[in-house]
């Protein structure tokens, strides 16, 4: 599964720009699906099973956009001056390496600072990519890149620039693998755009009109010194969110997650988390409405090119997921 | 026969916070299942009661939404034995500290908010109200109890018993948006011993403090011809008085801006008139900050009007409200309806209504 992790990741796809990631997920997945399709919103989307009896549909939600930068001017002498895709802040860029769609490799830099303490504004930031002038620079306006930075397996934690969402991305490939039969009609969704407004999953929501929502995602964690007042940590299992910023879960969709998590013996944390939100979201108010939560993966360093999880954590959301999505589930 | 008052003191003594609207979803099916046809629960917990009207087939429907959510607190994490917590829906931190609430754990328990010592803060919150971040909930049991008897996620919810004050006034927590369910309930009263042609569905939303998540959901599932949102306002009170504040105990508000429909406007504006019910006009240049938001532009569009019912201290658990005003927007929401007739919708444009200023 690091395998998978690392290739996932190291796939460069900001937000609106999906096509080689989805291609990456569309050969892991496709021998998996009874069906298989791309919407509009350039979703992936994976049919398993047929509705039964007993059984729901069920949409899951992992996103395979990440955030990342776009080139809004070349000037005279090469360098490159950005915009950002989603949730990019500004401490985290300088000196920082990214890589454009095209290949193309470009370091971050800075103008001179009057104070060396303050951090650059995006104003005073640029990419250099190497080159003297815009004719001879890889990148034109409008090019778009992703943070670059090897993928590193410590052992029992992996960091990597895009965790959020690629290491859910995973989560999710690995359930679909597992999943021998199920009572539920199951959709893997590997949505778009979620970084710039959950866009992909509220079109995807839509279209499939299933009967409840499930979000994987990252989650922030209080276990660094001095950190968020967070009840959450990496190595202590999957989190089950309650409430983050942007939804409140379902509370019967958050019981049975829970009570699956005991009944299987599957370490679990409630999460309620202070800022951001995810794919469930959209789901929980698309049509007309339909429970939603979310099974996040414990994340430090989240939106930096750093991200942190501990795999235990992602071996038991798929663990958590593929005892809940196999039997019949009662709201 | 129900007493609105009595009904609305039951109202503001439940929980019922945004997403777990369980038990005040409870108490309104019992209020209002002899007063419609139908009822039924959408699956975020919306509460949808139709009383049919004697129309013809097809029979259009308007759609009446007060949100029955509650603002309060949930846990974020347990420290020695206190409870840090956040805010559901807006809490405004400088209210909180002393507030008697109930932690909504395993059991129900009493709960009161501290703050600590201005020594013990960083200077960043010395000799000020302090950030919501700093304060706890001091259940007075002892740490190794209270891990046994509270979970992160869990609610607390304000401990605030309704106040009858001067003036047929009421004073509790909820008031926002309890009160205009109470409307919404004097309107179906009335309405039984009215005729009337259109469908009305009287619906109690959910999640309106927090994502407006009812009223986006619930017109989808009932497609009516026109939504009417029902809040409450701000109050002129004390250090309140500019425009953006109306008259308690003068009227339910009709609203006016770009999420009302003016015609909508128009025809609760001549009831009224007609039938020397005081109202006044509310001014709503942005978001109208209620169900209509999210309503208006449900499916195709829906011609949507926010009436409001004046309140102090909103978001506080002393907001204040007049009987009078409630009784009020229930007729003039009655009346109206009754006089919609069966082709209003045909008759209905935005161009025609100038604003005319009386």
């Amino acid at each position: 599964m690091k395998t998978l992790i690392k290739k996932l990741v190291e796939t460069v796809g900001p937000s609106g720009y999906e096509t080689r990631i989805r291609e990456v997920v569309r050969a892991e997945v496709e021998k998996l699906a009874d069906e298989i399709s791309t919407d509009a919103m350039g979703n992936l989307i994976v049919r398993k099973g047929k509705k039964t009896k007993n059984g729901l549909k069920i949409m899951l939600a992992a996103h395979i956009d990440e955030i990342g930068v776009m080139v809004t001017h070349v000037d005279k002498n090469g360098f490159a001056r950005f915009t950002t895709i989603g949730g990019v802040r500004p401490h985290t860029c300088y000196g920082s390496r990214v890589r454009f769609l095209n290949g193309a490799a470009g370091v971050i830099g800075g103008e001179r600072l009057d104070n060396q303490a303050n951090v650059h504004s995006f104003e005073n930031m640029f990419i250099d990519v190497g080159a003297t002038s815009p004719q001879d620079s890889p990148v034109k306006i409008g090019d778009v890149a992703a943070f670059d930075r090897p993928f590193e397996d410590l052992g029992d934690r992996l960091i990597s620039k895009a965790m959020d969402d690629r290491v859910c991305v995973a989560v999710l490939i690995e359930t679909l693998r597992n999943i021998k039969s199920s009572i539920n009609e199951l959709y893997f969704v590997f949505s778009t755009q979620e970084e710039v407004g959950t866009r992909g999953a509220t079109t995807a929501a839509f279209g499939i009109d299933p009967d409840v929502g499930i979000a994987v995602d990252v989650t922030g964690t209080g276990d660094t010194p001095r950190g968020a007042v967070m009840d959450v940590k990496l190595g202590a299992g999957p989190a089950i969110k309650i409430k983050d910023s942007g939804m409140l879960a379902d509370p019967n969709l958050v019981n049975a997650l829970v009570n699956c998590a005991q009944k299987n013996k599957i370490p679990y944390q409630r999460e309620v988390l202070l800022g951001g939100s995810t794919d469930a979201r959209a789901m929980q108010i698309t049509r007309a409405g339909m429970p939603a939560g979310c099974v996040s993966v414990p994340t430090r360093y989240i939106h930096s090119p750093s991200e942190m999880v501990d795999f235990h954590d992602v071996e038991n959301a798929v663990l958590l997921l593929t005892a809940f999505l196999s039997e019949a589930i009662v709201l | 026969m129900i007493e609105l008052k009595e009904m609305l003191k039951s109202m503001i003594s439940l929980p019922g916070l945004s997403g777990y609207e369980k038990p005040i979803r409870e108490l309104i099916t019992t209020s209002w299942e002899p007063l419609v046809d139908e009822i039924s629960t959408s699956r975020l917990g919306s509460l949808h009661a139709l009383r049919r009207g004697n129309g013809a087939l097809p029979r259009p429907a308007i759609l009446l939404a007060a949100h029955m959510d509650a603002i309060g607190l949930m846990v974020t994490s347990i420290t020695d034995g206190l409870l840090r917590f956040t805010g559901i829906g807006g809490i405004d931190p400088r209210i909180l500290p002393g507030q008697l609430v109930t932690i909504h754990g395993r059991n129900d328990m009493p709960g009161v908010i501290v703050q600590p010592p201005d020594y013990l803060l960083p200077s960043s919150q010395h000799r000020k109200s302090i950030a919501m971040e700093y304060l706890f909930v001091d259940t007075g049991l002892m740490a190794d109890q209270v891990k046994q008897l509270v979970r992160v996620g869990d609610l607390i919810s304000f401990r605030q018993e309704p106040m009858e004050l001067k003036g047929n006034t009421l004073a509790g927590h909820s008031l926002d948006n309890r009160a205009s369910v109470a409307a919404v309930t004097q309107c179906l009263l009335e309405l039984s011993h009215l005729q009337h042609a259109w469908d009305v569905w009287a619906v109690a939303t959910v999640q309106e403090e927090v994502t407006l998540a009812g009223s986006i959901t619930s017109p989808y599932e009932i497609k009516p011809q026109i939504a009417v949102a029902i809040d409450v306002t701000f109050a002129k009170g004390p250090g309140a008085n500019d425009w953006r504040t109306l008259s308690l105990a003068k009227g339910p508000c009709l609203g006016w801006g770009p999420n009302i429909h003016p015609y909508i406007y128009k025809r609760f504006a001549e009831t009224a008139e007609k039938l020397d019910i005081p109202f006044q006009k509310e001014l709503m240049p942005r978001h109208s900050g209620t169900d209509a938001y999210g309503m208006q532009v449900v499916g195709a569009g829906i011609p949507t009007i926010v009436i409001s019912i004046p309140l102090r201290y909103m978001h506080t658990p002393v907001e204040l409200i007049a009987m009078k005003d409630i009784e009020r927007t229930g007729r003039l929401l009655a009346e109206t309806i009754a006089r919609l007739e069966p082709d209003f919708l045909d008759k209905i444009n935005w161009d025609e209504v100038e604003d005319e200023e009386k």
